[in-house]
């Protein structure tokens, strides 16, 4: 019997190590992270400076008064 | 890469109520892909960045452009596509990893109403300018083949009134170096096209020095470009070092010598520094295409794959995430609703070839050059 649990653990090791299960926990808690990671929904948006793209300075607090949509991008 | 027009297609709708969008531009995710960009050093550079991708993505979505620090990434979770969706007292209401716009659209059904006529995707018309061109050929250098390396921390020594950095340095190391102080360097001095100019071949090759600090060991501490037949061109200059030893605490002086003309009257004799550390760069982004290796296409549909929860060997749109969830019906060639293997390989081909944020083509069968290897 306790051979056969030890077995049983070995197996759902190797099966829980997989390449593949590895790659899916890893993807899992990578989104999981993100929704738990400050800031997160029903704080503050973070106040900082940024740029408007000629250069013009502004406050992320000044997106205020209206829904604001915000997407990170880049070239590449 | 996300999806533009989707995220435009939206914004179309909701404008009119009142809804703000704003493309965030951050830091580069993959110097070197999509018109051979490279890291901006300047706040200036980065703008002409974000000018520059609102021309080439066509969107009408406004652009923030984030400080050199990089304080609205880091404020925000590090991500180089997420999602954040902010009410008019300025909290966050919605956030997610990926940009997806069909639930953007849902989320602002239910916060601010339906509208009465939905634009489509497919619908939506951008006006996309094609990537900065490079001002003399590429191809004249043969491109080194990194090893599997990650940016490293470096600061430009800018001089006011100096020259711009019209090469601009992209050091990258080992595991093994950046751990424990022995392994391989990489020093590649990039043209910035934004600077428009090209190595003047008529005079001495690019050539760099390093200042060895006490305790380090380096193979070689200096280096000289190869000669180019070809009068001007715009490869990268490449190399690769040997480090025996480097002590963590101690930076690397690095002087580099070019010269580099814009257009073909303006030439410069250049020099210029940099400080090399010890230590990886998280916001310096992964280098993808020629030399820093492309996606591999079965390691890539495998990797998808792995998403695959009832295991039909397919993808199903809830299964999908990242970099394929937004342009899954333009992957989807079939038209079955699911993406397999043969469909996500069709994935990295474009990403290899044509990556290029919101321009969508899945016309391309062309595999990647042959011996390059995905990085991770």
């Amino acid at each position: 019997m306790r051979i056969a649990c030890q077995l049983l653990v070995s197996l759902m090791l190797i099966v829980m190590s997989s390449p593949v299960q590895a790659q899916r926990n890893k993807q899992k808690v990578n989104e999981e992270d993100f929704l738990t990671e400050a800031p997160v929904v029903g704080d503050t948006l973070p106040d900082v400076s940024v740029y408007s793209p000629n250069g013009t300075a502004f406050k992320t607090s000044d997106l205020r008064g209206h829904y604001t949509v915000l997407t990170f991008g880049c070239l590449t | 890469m996300w999806n533009v027009s989707g995220l435009e297609a939206v914004h179309r709708d909701y404008k009119s109520k009142g809804v703000k969008f704003f493309f965030i531009y951050k830091a580069l995710a993959h110097p070197e892909l999509a018109g051979d960009y490279v890291q901006p050093f300047t706040q200036e550079e980065r703008l002409a960045h974000a000018r520059q991708a609102e021309k080439q993505l066509g969107a009408t979505i406004p652009w923030i452009v984030d400080a050199m620090d990089n304080r609205l990434k880091h404020a925000l979770g590090n991500r180089p596509n997420s999602e954040f969706l902010i009410d008019p007292e300025g909290r966050i209401v919605r956030k997610r990893a990926w940009s997806h716009p069909a639930e953007v659209r849902k989320d602002l059904e239910e916060l601010v109403g339906p509208v009465e006529r939905i634009t489509r995707e497919e619908d939506v018309k951008l006006n996309i300018e094609p990537p900065l061109k490079a001002p003399a050929a590429r191809g004249a250098v043969p491109r080194l083949q990194r090893p599997r390396t990650v940016a490293i921390v470096m600061e430009p020594k800018s001089e006011e009134r100096g020259l711009p950095f019209f090469a601009k340095l992209r050091a990258e190391a080992t595991d093994e170096l950046v751990s424990n102080g022995a392994g391989k360097l990489y020093l590649g001095f990039h043209l910035d096209p934004f600077h428009n100019a090209h190595w003047n071949n008529l005079t001495r090759p690019l050539s760099f020095k390093l200042d060895v600090p006490e305790g380090a060991k380096f193979e070689q501490t200096s280096g000289v470009a190869p000669k180019v037949q070809a009068i001007s061109d715009t490869d990268p200059r490449e190399f690769l070092l040997d480090v025996k030893a480097w002590p963590k605490d101690q930076p690397l002086r690095l002087t580099v010598n070019y010269a580099a003309c814009v257009g073909e009257e303006t030439c410069h004799q250049v020099k210029q520094e940099y400080v090399l550390h010890r230590r990886r760069d998280p916001d310096a982004g992964a280098a993808r295409g020629e030399g820093a290796g492309f996606w591999d296409r079965d390691e890539f549909a495998k990797q998808q794959l792995a998403g695959d929860r009832d295991k039909d060997g397919k993808l199903s749109r809830a299964e999908v995430r990242g970099l394929v969830l937004p342009h899954f019906d333009a992957f989807d060639t079939n038209k079955d609703g699911l993406l397999e293997f043969e469909e996500l390989k069709a994935v990295s081909d474009w990403l290899n070839h044509h990556h290029q944020p919101g321009a969508m083509r899945t016309d391309s069968t062309t595999n990647p050059p042959i011996g390059l290897k995905v990085r991770p």
